[in-house]
Parts: C-alpha cells; structure tokens; sequence
C-alpha cells in the first residue's frame, strides 16, 4: 500500500473513531515515555538522597512506596492530560484525542473520571479493552463509563498536501 | 382660390379651440385621470418585443459610459465588509480542488519547503499506516460480528462539522 492511498484514507477518516492499533500504539508510547520520565525522575531523587545522607539509595519494584508513587505519577500523566486537552504524548503522535460521546471537547471532570476507571479495563483480564473492536462506537469500559469517545484529530488534509507536495516538487531540489 | 367663407371658419375654428384650450385646467384634469388603469392597460410584454434591444445597445457607447462613472466613488460605496459576510468561505473553500491545486501550481513546493521535514514525513506515514491497520481490523471484526446496520463512523458533532 502506497503512502498516498494511507493519506487519502486518513483524510476521509478524520473525526472517525480511531481503531485498536493506534489506540495501543498511543497507549504503548505513553507508557513508554511516563516510565522513563518516572525512572528519570527516581533516578535523580536517588542521586540527590546520595549526596545530602551519604548512604546508597536503591529503590525497587518491590518497594510499596515507589509501586504508589508510580501509580499516582500515572494517573497524574493520563489524567492531567485528558483533563487539560483531552490527549496525551502517545495519542498526540499518533492524532487521536478524547472527546465526549457525541463529539464535543470532552470535559475536565470527564477526562479524570477517565483516569479513574482505565485500569478497570486491564483489572477485568482486559476484557474492557474489548469494547474497542466489538462496541459500535469502539468505545473501550471505561470510555462507556466517563461518557466519552476516542476520535482521530489530526490534519490529515495538511498531510494529504504535504504528501502531493512532496510527489510534485521539482527533481533538481531534491539533495543528491 | 381658397374661399373666403372657408377660410374665415377656419379661422373661427382655431380660435375656438384656443380659446377652449386656455380655459381648460389640464392639471385638473390630469388629477381625474387613473394612472393605474392607463398602465395597466398597456401591454408592456407587446411594447418590448417591438424594441430591437441589440440594435438599442450597438447605438450606446459603453467606452464612453464608463469613463464617465466614477468607479471609486462606486466602490466607496460598497459595503466590503458586508458582501464578504454573506459569503460562505468555508463552502468555498469546500469547492476547490486541493489536489489539483497543488498538482497544477507551485503551491506544491512551497508547502514542501515549508512544512517539509523527515520528522513530519514520517509522523503522517505511521499515522497514515496506523489508520489502514485500523480499518483493516475494523473489517475483519464487523465481518466476524455479522453486523447487518453499518456502525456510525464518528460521534454526530463532530461528522456535521459543529466540534473541533
């Protein structure tokens, strides 16, 4: 499949329900970049606790605390970021966002309810998730629940230019 | 010969009629006259079709009409700001052919220089890969569903365009 078929779908799927693979590519990058900030962070505060009581700090993933502190961290991560503008790091590389069911900018109560009633979906053997491929609306348990959607929300039209754009412009400016 | 008989009550005739012409009030009696009635006993339809428009036209000189309308004053007149409210750009621009656009102008490389990048490059590619991975699966699902009403493929607000 060329990548001009990709962009001619994309734009005629924009506002659509976005599907389980960019919903877990966006999930999987979140994970991914809130984890290594988290690491980033412990590692810092590790140094730091170092230097000021001159005793090794090592911290584990048995340790209740740091176990609490990261699942706080996560839920500040999703839920700021479904609050503030209803997508995180993940969903904006991938050009999704959260929305209320019928499409209006989801509301900030919402978006932490979101963040409140996501890992529900993982607790229930991730049957929850199930709704994204079988629910008419893709909506996984714990959008049904917080009353919201996932849409695709990227401009795919710029896209759809840039990639025409970059298939007409002249052969003698491209670099050798 | 004229006869003189003849001539004198022509002469009687004229000043008759002037003098009843003198002693009539027109204004008075163009006050008892409809109008409206007149009018609209007159087949306007019938008149114009007498008119040989062209041939009206040909005599004007338009060159000449026009320089002497003062165009500025005209446009000075024009409410801009009102005539661009009544039109709907977002139709307009609904209308037009991007596609082609591009592929007929340098609009093209002007988008490219400016908006270009390996990074955008490959964001839209994963992006547009992603999606065809969707509707991939999405297919597969609603065959194995056996769904007989076709599922809405966005929420109402934002298909009809009202939400972001």
């Amino acid at each position: 499949m060329s990548a001009g078929t990709h962009a001619d779908r994309s734009v005629t799927a924009q506002g659509h329900y976005a599907g389980s693979v960019s919903r877990f590519l966006a999930y999987a990058i979140d994970i991914t970049a809130s984890s290594a900030v988290f690491g980033l962070a412990l590692a810092a505060i590790s140094y730091v606790a170092k230097v000021v009581t001159g005793h090794e700090v090592s911290w584990n993933k048995g340790n209740a605390i740091v176990a609490a502190v990261f699942v706080a961290w996560e839920f500040l991560y999703f839920g700021y970021s479904w609050a503030a503008s209803g997508r995180t790091f993940g969903m904006a590389v991938l050009g999704i966002r959260v929305v209320m069911a019928d499409g209006t900018p989801v509301d900030p109560r919402r978006g932490v309810l979101r963040a409140i009633v996501f890992p529900l979906s993982f607790l229930l053997c991730g049957l929850g998730f199930l709704g994204i491929l079988v629910q008419r609306e893709r909506r996984a348990l714990h959008d049904l629940i917080a009353g919201t959607a996932v849409v695709y929300a990227w401009d795919a039209r710029a896209a759809r230019l840039r990639f025409l754009a970059r298939e007409t412009e002249p052969v003698t400016s491209r670099p050798d | 010969m004229t006869d003189p008989l003849e001539t004198l009550a022509q002469g009687v005739a004229e000043r008759v009629l002037d003098l009843i012409v003198h002693a009539l009030d027109v204004n008075a009696l163009v006050q008892r006259v409809d109008v409206n009635a007149l009018v609209g006993r007159v087949d306007v339809n019938a008149l114009m079709r007498q008119v040989d428009v062209n041939a009206l036209l040909d005599q004007v000189d338009v060159s000449a009409l026009l320089g002497r309308a003062d165009v500025n004053a005209l446009l000075d007149r024009v409410d801009v700001g009102a005539l661009l409210s009544r039109v709907d750009v977002n139709d307009l621009m609904r209308r037009v052919d991007m596609d082609t656009l591009v592929e007929q102008t340098d609009l093209g490389a002007v988008i490219a220089k400016s908006s270009g990048g390996a990074a955008t490059e490959a964001l839209d590619a994963a992006r547009g890969q992603a999606v065809g991975l969707d509707q991939f699966i999405d297919r597969w699902a609603q065959r194995v569903l056996r769904r007989k009403h076709p599922a809405p493929p966005g929420p109402p607000a934002l298909l009809n365009g009202q939400a972001e």
